[in-house]
Order: C-alpha cells, then structure tokens, then sequence
C-alpha cells in the first residue's frame, strides 16, 4: 500500500479528534469508542456548551439550521448574539469553518469564500448568517450586493426584532408598539412609533431564486426550507422567527408557544419567494386575536393597561397589521390541512386516518 | 509576498468544556411516568393507556395480553362497567373521549374467538390452595389471579352455575349470555382453578373448617338480602323488591300482573334502571323512575350525578322512562294493603352546619301520584347468615386496600360496603390475591400504585390532532327485545383508529419534541440507555433549566423539579 500523503494522515487526526466516521475503509476508525453525544443520528453543527441565555429562540433556530445545511458549509457570521454566545475566546460551539469579521459585512465575507471554494473548484456550501440588526440594518446594502452578484450563498437572518446583544435596542425589525431600551413606552410614545420593515418584499425585488420566512415553532417545515435552499445553486435567503425570552421578556420555557402564536396570529406569516413571485404559505386554520401572542411578552404589556386609552388602538393597530398580512399573503386555511399552522405541529396521535371522518 | 498576520481562532466543538449545566439555579428536568387518568380512575386496576400503545403498534394479542394482566374479563366489562376511565380520559376535555369499553369489549370477543391463551403458567402440584367463596366477578378474578400468581384455587358457589349476579341481575341485552360464558368457562377451565357448586357457606361449608383446610379465604359472597324498605313504616302486603324482581324474571321470565299498569322504580342504581327498563318492554303501562341523586348536566354536581352507566342512562330515555330526579316517595296511598297512589316530595343533598350532606326534602312539593306497582330497588347487603364474627354491621369493612378482614381472610367485592361495580370486585380480586401471595411466600404487603395523576392541565394539546370518537350502532328502540344486545360491536379498524387517538398522558410518545427543541442540544436520543421507558436522556452538564422541553412535551412526561444539590 502506498504511503499516505500527510494531507490524508492530518485529516484522519481530525477525523479522530472529532469522532466523525471514517471517509473510507482505509482510513483508522476512532480508538476510542463513541459517546452517546458523538453517536446522535444528527449532526452537530452548532455544540452545546454555548453562552446562549436558557430558552434562546436564535441558538435553536442555529442549531436547527446546521443539523440540516451541515456538515460541508462554511459559516460567515455577523457581529451579533449568535457570533458572541457561539464563540467565547478561546472556545468555538461550531463544527464547521467559521469566520467572524465585523457587523455590516458577513455577506461580502460569504461573497469572497463563495468564490475562493469556485476557484478551488469545491463544492462546499457557504451560508452566511445575521441577526436582524446585522441584515435589516447595518449589513444590508452588503445583502443587497451579493444577492445581485448572484452568489451562490445561503443567507439565514436570525430575527429576533432588535439589537439584544448590545441591550435591546430598536432595530428596523422591531414591531410596531413594542418598548425596547431606546423605543421606550411612555407618557409619549406607545413603544416603537414606527413599522417593522418588510424584508421579505425587498430580497424579493432583487429575483433570486429562492427566500422564505420559517419559525422556531414549526422545525419541520423550518428545515424543509433550508434543504430546499441548499439545493438551490445561486443567492437563497431565510428569515426565521426566533424569540428572545431577555428581550422580549417572556419565560424560558414560552419561546416556542410565543413563536407558534405569532405565526397563528397572521404577525409573521411563514412565506416562501421563487423569483420574487409567492410560491407558498404556511396556511392558519384558526387565526388567533394578536392579544393572544402579545400578552406572553412584557415588551408589549403597556398594549394591557387598563387605564391608558392609547393601549387598545394599539392592540388595534396590531391586528389590522395581521389581518392585513392574512389578507396579503392568502393565509387564511380552508379546513382541516395536515400542512396548516395547527397540522404542522401534531405530533402523530389522532391524526387523519383512513376511513374516519 | 506579504504575510498576513493570522486571526483569532478556536478548534471546532471546543465550547464543550464549558458546562453550561450550572447555570441551572432552580428547576431541572426529569422524566416522570405519571399515571394516566384513565388507569387512575379504573376499579379494576387495568393501564388503559399501556394497552392502547400496544394497539397502536397493531399488537392485538399483546394489548389484551396487557389487559387481563388486571382484568381477566374483558369481555364482560366492556358490556357492564360505568368505564369511569372514560369520564376520567383527557381527550374529553379536547374532542370527547376515547370509546375505551367498545374496545376494551373487542378485545375480550376477539380473545374468545380466537382462543388466545391466558398468562399463566400451570401452578405447581404442591402450590399452596386459597378457598374463594362465591363465583361472581370477584371471585372468578381471584380464582385467576391465584393461579396467575403461581397458586391453586378453589371456589365454593352457592348455585348450580358461576357468575353470581352477572348471571343472576345483568339482563341479557346489556351481556349476552354467550359473551358471559364464553369468557366465564376459559378462565374456570384453566389448570388449578376447581369450581365446586351448590356449596353454601353456613350449609355445607364454614368460614373456620375453610380457614382450617386452605391456606387462604378470599370471601366474595356479594350482597342477597335486600335492605329494608318502607315509607313512614308503611309497606304494602305484595311488596317486590328490584333485584328479587330482576332475578325471577331472568330465571323463568315473568312479572307479577300488577307490572302490567303505572309502575313506579324508587332507586338510583344500574339495578333500578335494568327493571325499569325491563317491565317497560313487558307492557307497563308508564315506568316512572324516581331517584334522589340528580341527572347529568351543566347544573348537576358531580356526585350528584344519578350512578348509572351513562349510556344506559341515554337509552332508558329513549325507551320512553320518565325519571323524576331530585325526588323521594313520602307517602304511600294505600288501599287496604295494596298501593295505589304515591306522594312524592322533592330533596336535595345540601350542606348542613357540620359540612356533611344530608338530604332535605322541600315542603309545599309534594304531589300525588296513582300507580299499580311500587318497586324499591334501594341497594342489598350480605346475607349475615355464616358471617358472624366478621361481618361489620350490614357489610365488611376491611382498613386496607387488599381486603384483609383476619389472618389468611380476605372480603372482596359488592360485600364491601364501599364498592358496587363489577369492575371494583374483579379489582378486589386482583388485590387480595396478590396480598395472599405476598402473605405465604414471607413478603411483605405488595406497593400500592401512588404515582401522582396526568391531568389535562399537564398536556401539550397543541400538538395532538383533532379526532372524533368512534361511534357504535346500537338497535333502535323499536327492535330492542329481551335477548338481542342493545350496543352492538366495534370493527378491528375502528377500534384500531381509536387506539390513535390515546393522548399517551404522562408516558413518552417518542415524538422528538425535547429532541428538536433544546437551543442547548442538551437532550440526547438514545434506545439503549435511557431506561425510562423513553429514548430520550438529559445530559445535565449542559442543560441550562429553561424549561422549554417541559412546555413543549405534548403527553407532560418531561417535568420540572426543583433542582437539589
């Protein structure tokens, strides 16, 4: 047998040190056996033993990403939670190659390795990832870039609707009417004065092939959308729904019941873009009044006083922003849709079956 | 060229050597088994829930296998009992409940059909023998449960053939006497199981010469004597009791000719609604059933609630009883020693100063009513006669769950003045020869079952889908006789499509939802090491206790507890 080259003996080291099963029957298995965590039937893009605060809706959507874009992408981070919780010096939660640059520019960062792995003549997926303060805001016109560049990169945007890094500062993202540290409820305003922006319809404009929006409540369909996406050769771009308990001031233990009350309150409609034209929805069988998803959170509890006659034209506003949204994207379901935001989450016990009504 | 000085960087997965798993400050979470309403509330002591899992694997055999681990009489409950499992269920606060006793009926026809074999094992030649007096539902599931349990058993029946009221009081359109004997002669004809009949405690036998000759006496003699009855000391000269009633007519078929005009049924039990139910069909002219207890809805209290099964309840009415509720018999009319009218007052059970409800009848309510017949059916106790010594006033009142009355004596059944249902007596069984087993092999009292309860309040509904109970023909009133059943049977798919709908409460469903959720990939799958009856283990080194694994969890089998050390 010939000599391995020192490329192969470095890579079966690696291989060793990370436990992941050899490449082929040449290669040394691992000496030491498995541990219950290495032999997990999903790959662990994204490690536990990061700073994330408990309940964190971003570190969910992230690990639910890479489980199923991993294990050959390459990450490019923004300046943000997920950069900050993900890897305290000397330490790094991630699997995968992964570069941290500044916060206005992850998508240029992704643009040049998409096109040092063409160069290289690899295959390797590049994702390119953001909270909404790094895509909504400070790294957009970096977006804008390389979706027009045509780059072939999964963008993923983490919205949790504000800077919670820095300490809940307002960001484009932040919904009508909620308080944040420098939008804050009071004598003059009702929380954030202004509209969140609709991301969405503006990577629609630039007609790539591939954008949708997906929540934290709903991992199925999430990770439908990032398979799909992965598939697609050219710019993609995803917007998922992940709640921030600190920010948002819910429990730990709401982040998915809060995220799956937006989505059935018509707030953040789960959407899917080919070229900019709606391709599909997420239907909701019974839209729910927003009050039910905004009561869960301290951020919009001023939306509850009794004694301010401001709070239920918000609550108002609130819902004609929903039902606006339902009216827009078509969201309101006909019947019973195993597809819908209630079939999407049973789990299977008394699910339609042959023969019944 | 120019050398670019190299960034920071760390090696992949490194953040592991932080155990965020301290960052817990108060609550942690475990996997708790709790027991499913359904279990909880079933006298029987069966796991509704355990075997409907094994339904919706299609393990038919498995499931009633399951089943008569507890209840050997599938067949026989899935006709008679109240199913307070099915009042108990959890879907009946999402879609309505599941249909456990056409399914738990199935089971017990399809065992007979087919002949699956009981689990048991042929008990040794020199296994210890217990005497069980009486050959009613208790009896024959202590005869069962003896032999289950490695012993012999041999019963001692007052008449000519098992099945003690099942036989003598349940009329045939509720169990048909085939699906009675059916699964009454699989269990009798198992090995070390002896039936002896025509043997009357007090005639042929005594409890001490048992005690003396057996290693145990499991006593199941049910309720005979009907409890006095009378109005203000008044009783009329033809006086018929329900259950004596009930009894002569299934034994040569006919009533007295008084039944033939207005007739009124003064009780509240399943035996009230069976006679009511029966001179009806016999050409009364009206029936009119009079109970204390209230009927079900909105407005009525729980334990005000007239105790019958509810469908029989349903099927009553619609054969035309009328049922005055919240009423008692104040005065009989009578004619000589014949009745012919009776004055009925309204009652309530109300709170009185020391709590206790008692009954009190509202003056100004009182009406009269002319009828031809007056049938008390106001409940029996055990027939004192070769009891003295154990019985305690009127019934036997043992101080522990297994029946212990004295040394190597166990009470069972309806003769327990707390009990009533066939399901209750086939649990007392159960106990006491479990209790008996403990007894002669040295152990101690078996554990009772003190798991808290899963109520709705615990589940996840969001995550169970909408699903509406089965529904079972049952014969129109016009064709209903005295033979044909009334409820008819539930096929294979349906009650395989039913089994779907158990919300599994407390136990894991294996859905992946802690799995899928933890933003700390702290919950680790597993089928080898987890040995919790899940496939799931917390890896509490790095789970930060945020909760959302107990929030998600659709059947509430992942708890939060304070954390300790």
């Amino acid at each position: 047998m010939a000599p391995r080259s020192d490329t192969s003996k470095r890579l079966s080291e690696l291989r060793m040190k990370h436990g992941r099963p050899p490449a082929s029957p040449l290669e040394p298995k691992a000496e030491k056996a498995e541990t219950l965590r290495e032999a997990q039937p999903r790959f662990r893009g994204l490690e536990s033993g990061h700073r994330a605060c408990q309940g964190c809706g971003e570190a969910l959507a992230a690990r639910l990403v890479m489980e199923s874009a991993g294990p050959d992408v390459m990450v490019a981070n923004a300046t943000g939670c997920l950069e900050v919780f993900s890897t305290p010096w000397p330490q790094s939660a991630w699997r995968v190659p992964w570069i941290h640059s500044l916060f206005e520019n992850s998508a240029a960062v992704a643009s040049g390795m998409e096109a040092a792995m063409k160069a290289k003549g690899k295959n390797t997926k590049v994702l390119s990832f953001g909270g909404d303060g790094g895509t909504y805001d400070i790294g957009f016109q970096a977006l804008s870039g390389m979706l027009e560049r045509h780059h072939n990169v999964l963008y993923v945007t983490y919205d949790n609707e504000a800077y919670m890094n820095t300490g809940i500062q307002r960001s484009s993202s932040t919904p009508h009417a909620a308080t944040t540290t420098t939008s804050p409820a009071g004598k003059e305003r009702m929380g954030k004065r202004h509209l969140k922006k609709d991301l969405l319809s503006i990577i629609a404009a630039h007609h790539i092939p591939y954008a949708a929006s997906a929540s934290v409540a709903y991992p199925a369909d999430l990770q439908r959308k990032v398979r799909y996406a992965m598939g697609v050769e050219g710019p993609t771009f995803l917007v998922i729904h992940s709640p921030c308990p600190l920010g948002w001031r819910h429990d730990s233990a709401l982040t998915v019941e809060v995220a799956r009350r937006a989505v059935q309150c018509g707030l953040f409609p789960l959407v899917e873009l080919e070229r900019g034209a709606l391709t599909n929805i997420m239907p909701i069988r019974e839209p729910r009044p927003v009050a039910d998803y905004l009561e869960l959170q301290g951020r919009f509890a001023h939306l509850f006083r009794k004694d301010d006659y401001r709070a239920q034209e918000e609550l108002d506003h609130l819902q004609a922003l929903a039902d606006h949204n339902i009216e827009t994207y078509g969201l309101k379901g006909e019947g019973l849709d195993p597809m819908d935001s209630t079939g999407m989450s049973h789990v299977r016990r008394g699910g339609p079956l042959a023969g019944r009504s | 060229m120019v050398q670019l000085t190299r960034g920071t960087w760390a090696q992949a997965g490194t953040s592991l050597d932080f155990k965020t798993g301290n960052w817990r400050s108060t609550q942690r979470p475990v996997h708790v088994h709790a027991k499913a309403a359904c279990h909880a509330a079933c006298p029987a002591g069966e796991d509704q829930q355990a075997w409907f899992a094994l339904l919706q694997e299609q393990k038919v055999q498995d499931a009633w296998v399951s089943l008569v681990h507890a209840n050997p009489m599938p067949g026989v409950t899935g006709r008679v009992c109240p199913h307070p499992c099915e009042t108990a269920c959890n879907r009946t606060g999402v879609d309505g409940a599941l249909a456990i006793h056409n399914v738990e009926r199935w089971l017990g026809d399809e065992a007979v059909r087919l002949g699956w074999d009981y689990p048991v094992e042929p008990p040794a030649a020199n296994a210890p023998t217990v005497a069980i007096v009486g050959a009613g539902p208790g009896g024959i599931s202590a005869a069962y449960h003896c032999v289950r349990l490695g012993m012999k058993a041999e019963i001692f029946e007052a008449l000519p053939e098992a099945g003690g009221l099942l036989r003598s009081a349940i009329p045939p359109t509720r169990l048909p006497r085939n699906a009675l004997d059916g699964e009454l002669n699989r269990i009798l004809d198992l090995p070390g199981i002896t039936l002896n009949t025509r043997q009357r405690l007090g005639r042929d036998l005594t409890i001490d010469g048992l005690r003396a000759q057996f290693a145990a006496v499991l006593l199941s003699p049910g309720c005979e004597l009907p409890k006095h009855w009378s109005v203000k000391g008044a009783v009329p000269a033809d006086l018929h009791e329900g259950l004596q009633l009930l009894r002569d007519f299934m034994d040569h078929g006919a009533l007295p000719d008084a039944a033939k005009g207005d007739v009124i049924v003064h009780g509240g039990g399943n035996t009230a609604m069976d006679i009511c139910r029966i001179m009806k069909r016999a050409g009364a002219k009206s029936v009119t059933l009079i109970t204390a207890s209230g009927l079900p809805g909105p407005g009525t209290a729980p334990d005000d609630i007239i105790n019958v099964v509810p469908r029989e309840l349903e099927e009553a009415q619609e054969e035309g009883i009328e049922i005055i509720d919240h009423a008692t018999v104040s005065r009989l009319i009578m004619k000589g020693s014949r009745v012919t009218g009776v004055e009925i007052v309204s009652l309530k059970k109300e709170a009185g100063k020391d709590g206790r409800k008692r009954r009190v009848e509202f003056e100004g309510t009182e009406r009269v009513v002319s009828v031809d017949m007056v049938v008390p059916c106001v409940g029996e106790q055990v027939e004192p006669e070769a009891f003295e010594g154990y019985l305690d006033g009127a019934y036997f009142w043992p101080d522990n769950p297994f029946g212990r009355i004295a040394d190597r004596v166990f009470a069972i059944g309806d003769a327990r003045g707390n009990r009533g249902t066939v399901a209750a007596a086939i649990g007392d069984g159960r106990l006491a020869a479990e209790a008996v087993a403990a007894e002669l092999s040295g152990e101690a009292d078996p554990f009772a079952d003190e798991r808290p309860v899963m109520e709705l309040d615990g589940l996840n509904t969001a995550y169970y889908a909408g699903s509406s109970r089965a529904r079972v023909a049952k014969l129109p009133v016009s064709e209903r006789t005295f033979e044909a059943e009334i409820e008819g049977p539930i096929s294979r798919s349906e009650a395989l499509a039913e089994a779907q709908r158990c919300l599994s409460c407390g136990n894991c469903l294996a859905c992946d939802n802690c799995w899928t959720m933890c933003p700390d990939n702290a919950v680790i799958k597993t089928t080898e090491l987890a040995m919790d009856g899940s496939h799931y283990v917390f890896d509490y080194d790095y789970c930060k206790g945020c909760g959302l694994c107990v929030q998600e969890c659709p059947t509430g089998y992942i708890q939060s507890v304070p954390e300790t050390a």
